[in-house]
C-alpha cells in the first residue's frame, strides 16, 4: 500500500504512515472514514499538536507490530482488567517513566486502547505490594499527610485490608 | 463509541490535549456530551457508574478534617494542594484513576490512598465503591466508621458507597446496622437478600435521596410494605430493578405509583401481591416499555384482558412468570399475530394455571420460538398435544418442567426428548404414566444435567440401568436425579448410576423401600425440620459428600478390587496395591471404581477441581496421590507408577493379553508439576482475590439456589406423601 498518509509531530517531523498502521488508532480510523475517500490519491498530511517525535516513533512502531491483529471492541470487562501484561509489550513498554507516561498520555489522546490499557497496567505493577512510603520514592512523591491525617485514613479504612 | 461529530475539531485542536474518548473525560470538555448521553442510556454498564462515579468525585468532598484539603473542586485546579513536582502527576486524574483500578487488592489500594493527598481522594471511592461486607466482623467495622461524626473523620465516606450487598450477612443485618447506611444518597444497587430481621421503616429511610438507585433486590424480606414502594417511586426515577417477592402487603395504589414514577423498569418482581389487577398491569405496560422480566407470581386477580395487552406492548420481554392463576386461557396471545413475535421471550412459567392447556402451549410456541425455559407444572389439563407443540422449540428448549401434569405418556416425552437434544433440565415428577420408556429417551440426552421423576411409580430397576449405561463418560453432565417414591427401585441399579456419573451431587430416594435401612440412610442428610416422624422414617436424601459417601460405601459391597485399590493406595499400602494390580489387569470397571473412591476420599481439593473449568479424571487422581502419599515431599514411585496406569485404563479398555505393567514407561508425574500449579494458584489468587471472592460468593449463592432447589423437592415430596395420607 502507498503510504500516503503522513502524520505531523509535534515538533514538526513527518511521519509516511500506512492506513492499516494508523487505524490502530481509533481517533485517525474515525477521521480517515469520513474525511477521506479511499480513492484519493494525494498525500495528506495529519497534524498531531499533542504527539512529539520521539513519543510518536514509539506509537507507531506499537501500531506497526499490531497492525495485523484485530482487537476486538468489547468493553474492557473483568477479565481484560486482570489480564496479565502482553509478554511484547512489557519489553515495548520498559523505557524510563518520562516516556511511558507521554505513551500513556499520546494513546489516550489518539485513543489506541490496548497500548493505554498495557501502559496503565506497568504503571500499576510499579505499585502493586509496595507500602505507601515505596510508592512515594518511586514516584518521587512528597508525602504532604500530616501524621495525624495519616493515622486517620488508615484507621478509618482498615475493614477494607485483605484478609 | 462513536466520536463522529468532533473529530475534525480533535485533530485540529491542540487545547484538547487529553481524554477524548470512550474510556475517560473530563467534564470540562466539550467532546463528552455524548458520551454523558451514552451513560444515561447504558447505566446497567459496570464501567459506566464507575466513570460518572470519577467525574462526580470534586463534589463528593465536604468538610473534613484536612480543612486545606477541602477547597479545590477539581483536580484541574488543585490551587491550595501541595504541587507535587513528579513526573507522574502529569496525567490527569482520569488516566491516573484507570491505572488505580488495575490494582485489583485493596490493601493496594490503600497504600495508595497513603501516599499523598491528590491520590488519597482519587483512590478513597474505589475503596469504598462496593464495600466487600463478606461477614459480621466487616460488617461492624464499617460501621463503627460510618458512626464517627464528620468532623473526626478525614472523608465523608457515605456518598462514596455504590453498591450495598448484604446478602452475606443476612438475618444479622438488624435496623441498626442498615441506619448507619442511611444518607449514601449515590447508592446505585442494594441487595438485601435473606436481611430477613430488617423492617419497612429502616428500609424506606435508606432510600431517601438515592435518587441514582438502579436496583434494589428484597428477595427474603418479609417486611416489605406501601412506604417502600412509594419511597422507591419519589426518590428513584431511575431505577430499573426491583425484586420484591413478599409483596402481600402491597396495596394497588403503590404498585401503580411505583410504575408511573419508574419508567425506566426492567426487572420486576411483585410475586404475591393480590392487589394486582388488570388495571394495574395496563398501566405497568404503558409506563415501563422496557420490562424484560416481571414475576407476578401468585397474583391471581390478573385475567387475559390486561395480560393481551402486556405480551403486545412489552417488545422486549425476556421472562415471564405467573402462577397460582385460574382466570388466565390460551387468550391471553390473542392480540399477537399468529407468528414468531416474542422473539426475545426466554423463559416462561405458568405454574399452577388450571385453564392453560394444549391451546394455549400450541400458541406461545409459535409465537415464542426461542422459549429456553418452560414451566408448565400442575397445569393439569397439559397432555402428549403439548409435548409434540413444545418439541418445536428444537433445540432452544433447555429446561422443562412438567410435574402434575398426569396426562403426559411416553409417546409424549419421546416426542420431546427426541427433538430437544439441548435439554438439560427435566422434571416429570407424578406424570404417573410414564415408564422405563420415558428413561431411555433421557439416557440420549447429552447435556442433560437434571432428572426429577419424583412418584413416577411405574419406573422400575431396568429403567434406571438403562440410564446407567448410557452414561460412562467421565464427564457425564448429570448431577441431580429425583427418584423419591419411584418404589420399585432397588440398590444395584443405583449404584450402576453412581458409578456412571460422577458429577453426581443429588440423589432422591425418599419412601423407597429398598433403601430405607440404617447402613444406607446414614449417609443421607437430615430431613427438614418441620417433618412429622413419619415423613422422617420415609426421607432418604443425599447430596454433595453424602452422595460420595454413598458411592464409596457401595463401591466396598459391589466392587471389591477396585475399592480395595484406592483404599491400599489411600492407606499408602504399596506392597497391596502391586498384589493387586498384578494378580490380573485391572479392567475399566476397577479403574472406575478406584478413581471415584480417590476422588471422593480426598475432600476439598477434589471438590474444588470437580466445581472448577479443570474437572478431567487426570486431575482427580493426581491430587489425591500427591496429597496422601507424600514422603518427605516426594511421590513414592509406586505412586506415580499407579498413577500412570489408572491414567492409561481412563481412556482405554485394556487389549487382551496386554499386561498393565508394560504401559507405565509414561514419564513420572513429577512433584514439581503440582508445585508449580499450586504456586500459579497461589499468584493468581493474589492478582485477582477479589474477583474469586465475588466467584465463590457466586459459588454460594449457585449453592445457596440449589438448596433452595432441594428443600422446594424436599417440599414435593411431601406434598406427595401428604397426598397418600
Amino acid at each position: 500500500m502507498v503510504k500516503r498518509y503522513v502524520l505531523v509531530s509535534s515538533d514538526n517531523e513527518k511521519f509516511p504512515t500506512e492506513r492499516k498502521v494508523m487505524e490502530k488508532s481509533i481517533l485517525l480510523k474515525n477521521m480517515l472514514k469520513d474525511l477521506f475517500a479511499d480513492d484519493d490519491d494525494e498525500p495528506i498530511e495529519i497534524p498531531l499538536p499533542n504527539v512529539s517525535s520521539s513519543v510518536m516513533k514509539f506509537i507507531l512502531e506499537w501500531c506497526e507490530h499490531y497492525k495485523d491483529v484485530d482487537f476486538e471492541d468489547d468493553e474492557d470487562d473483568d477479565s481484560k482488567k486482570s489480564a496479565p501484561i502482553d509478554e511484547w509489550d512489557k519489553n515495548f513498554l520498559n523505557t524510563d517513566q518520562e516516556m511511558l507516561y507521554e505513551i500513556i498520555l499520546a494513546a489516550n489522546y489518539m485513543n489506541i486502547k490496548p497500548l493505554l490499557n498495557a501502559g496503565c497496567k506497568m504503571v500499576a505493577e510499579m505499585i502493586r505490594g509496595k507500602s505507601p512510603e515505596e510508592i512515594r520514592k518511586t514516584f518521587n512523591i512528597v508525602n504532604d499527610f500530616t501524621p495525624e491525617e495519616e493515622a486517620a485514613i488508615r484507621r478509618e479504612n482498615e475493614w477494607a485490608e485483605d484478609r | 463509541m462513536d466520536i463522529n461529530h468532533n473529530r475534525s475539531y480533535n485533530i485540529g485542536n491542540g487545547n484538547n490535549h487529553l481524554s477524548n474518548h470512550n474510556i475517560l473525560h473530563k467534564s470540562s470538555s466539550t467532546l463528552h456530551l455524548q458520551q454523558q448521553d451514552d451513560q444515561d442510556t447504558e447505566i446497567d454498564d459496570d464501567q459506566h457508574a464507575f466513570y460518572s462515579m470519577i467525574k462526580e468525585r470534586s463534589q463528593n468532598r465536604t468538610g473534613s478534617i484536612a480543612s486545606e484539603h477541602k477547597n479545590y473542586n477539581s483536580f484541574s485546579t488543585s490551587s491550595k494542594l501541595f504541587v507535587q513536582n513528579s513526573s507522574i502527576m502529569k496525567l490527569p486524574p482520569e488516566l491516573l484513576l484507570l491505572i488505580f483500578s488495575f490494582l485489583n487488592k485493596r490493601s493496594d489500594l490503600i497504600n495508595v490512598a497513603l501516599v499523598c493527598k491528590l491520590w488519597a481522594d482519587m483512590v478513597i471511592d474505589l475503596i469504598w465503591f462496593r464495600p466487600g461486607i463478606q461477614n459480621v466482623a466487616t460488617a461492624s467495622e464499617i460501621s463503627e466508621v460510618l458512626k464517627m461524626p464528620r468532623d473526626q473523620t478525614y472523608w465523608d465516606y457515605r456518598p462514596f458507597i455504590r453498591r450495598l450487598n448484604l446478602s452475606f450477612i443476612g438475618a444479622n443485618a438488624t435496623d441498626e446496622f442498615i441506619q448507619q447506611f442511611v444518607g449514601c444518597v449515590n447508592l446505585e444497587r442494594i441487595t438485601l437478600v435473606n436481611c430477613s430481621k430488617l423492617t419497612h421503616s429502616s428500609i424506606y429511610k435508606l432510600l431517601f435521596g438515592c435518587k441514582r438507585l438502579q436496583s434494589l433486590d428484597l428477595t427474603g424480606v418479609r417486611d416489605i410494605t406501601d412506604d417502600i414502594y412509594i419511597t422507591l417511586a419519589h426518590n428513584c426515577p431511575r431505577l430499573q430493578g426491583v425484586y420484591a417477592p413478599n409483596s402481600q402487603k402491597i396495596t394497588k395504589a403503590a404498585v401503580l405509583e411505583l410504575v408511573r414514577c419508574c419508567p425506566m423498569l426492567k426487572r420486576i418482581k411483585f410475586s404475591e401481591c393480590s392487589e394486582i389487577d388488570d388495571d394495574t398491569l395496563i398501566e405497568l405496560a404503558e409506563h415501563c416499555p422496557n420490562v424484560v422480566e416481571l414475576d407476578l407470581h401468585g397474583c391471581n386477580k390478573i385475567t387475559d384482558a390486561s395480560l393481551k395487552i402486556l405480551f403486545a406492548k412489552l417488545e422486549q420481554l425476556r421472562e415471564f412468570k405467573i402462577s397460582h392463576n385460574n382466570n388466565i386461557t390460551d387468550e391471553c396471545f390473542d392480540l399477537l399475530p399468529n407468528e414468531p413475535c416474542l422473539d426475545k421471550l426466554r423463559i416462561i412459567d405458568f405454574t399452577s394455571c388450571n385453564l392453560i392447556g394444549d391451546k394455549a402451549v400450541e400458541k406461545f410456541v409459535v409465537k415464542a420460538p426461542r422459549l429456553r425455559n418452560v414451566v408448565l407444572s400442575k397445569c393439569v389439563n397439559i397432555t402428549d398435544a403439548s409435548l409434540r407443540s413444545l418439541s418445536l422449540l428444537g433445540k432452544c428448549l433447555h429446561y422443562i418442567h412438567l410435574g402434575h401434569c398426569s396426562n403426559i405418556t411416553d409417546f409424549g416425552t419421546a416426542t420431546l426428548i427426541r427433538n430437544c437434544h439441548r435439554l438439560q433440565y427435566v422434571d416429570f415428577a407424578c406424570c404417573s404414566q410414564l415408564t422405563n420408556e420415558t428413561l431411555r429417551e433421557l439416557s440420549t440426552l447429552p447435556r442433560l444435567r437434571r432428572i426429577g421423576l419424583v412418584k413416577c411409580n411405574n419406573i422400575t430397576d431396568e429403567g434406571i440401568n438403562a440410564l446407567a449405561n448410557s452414561r460412562r463418560t467421565f464427564e457425564d453432565t448429570l448431577e441431580r436425579v429425583h427418584l423419591s417414591y419411584c418404589i420399585q427401585i432397588t440398590l444395584r441399579p443405583i449404584y450402576n448410576l453412581l458409578m456412571a456419573c460422577p458429577k453426581l451431587t443429588h440423589l432422591s430416594l425418599t419412601g423407597i423401600t429398598a433403601f430405607l435401612r440404617n447402613d444406607i440412610t446414614k449417609f443421607c442428610r437430615s430431613p427438614p425440620v418441620e417433618f412429622s416422624d413419619h415423613q422422617r422414617s420415609l426421607f432418604c436424601v443425599f447430596s454433595g459428600r453424602g452422595v460420595e459417601n454413598l458411592r464409596c460405601y457401595l463401591i466396598s459391597i459391589f466392587d471389591d478390587r477396585g475399592g480395595s485399590l484406592a483404599t491400599a493406595i489411600l492407606d499408602g499400602q504399596h506392597n497391596a496395591v502391586q498384589r493387586l494390580l498384578m494378580n490380573r489387569p485391572i479392567n475399566e470397571a476397577d479403574s472406575r471404581s478406584a478413581r471415584l473412591m480417590l476422588a471422593a476420599r480426598n475432600d476439598g481439593e477434589f471438590r474444588a477441581q470437580l466445581d472448577g473449568s479443570g474437572a478431567r479424571p487426570i486431575a482427580f487422581i493426581r491430587e489425591p496421590i500427591a496429597g496422601q502419599n507424600m514422603e518427605n515431599g516426594r511421590i513414592p514411585a509406586e505412586a506415580i507408577d499407579l498413577f500412570n496406569r489408572l491414567n492409561y485404563f481412563r481412556n482405554l479398555v485394556p487389549q487382551a493379553g496386554q499386561a498393565p505393567h508394560q504401559q507405565n514407561q509414561t514419564s513420572g508425574f513429577p512433584l514439581q508439576t503440582i508445585q508449580q500449579q499450586r504456586q500459579q494458584q497461589d499468584q493468581q489468587q493474589g492478582l485477582a482475590r477479589e474477583q474469586q471472592q465475588q466467584q465463590q460468593q457466586q459459588r454460594q449463592l449457585n449453592e445457596a439456589d440449589n438448596q433452595q432447589m432441594d428443600q422446594d423437592q424436599d417440599q414435593d415430596d411431601y406434598d406427595e406423601e401428604m397426598d397418600e395420607d
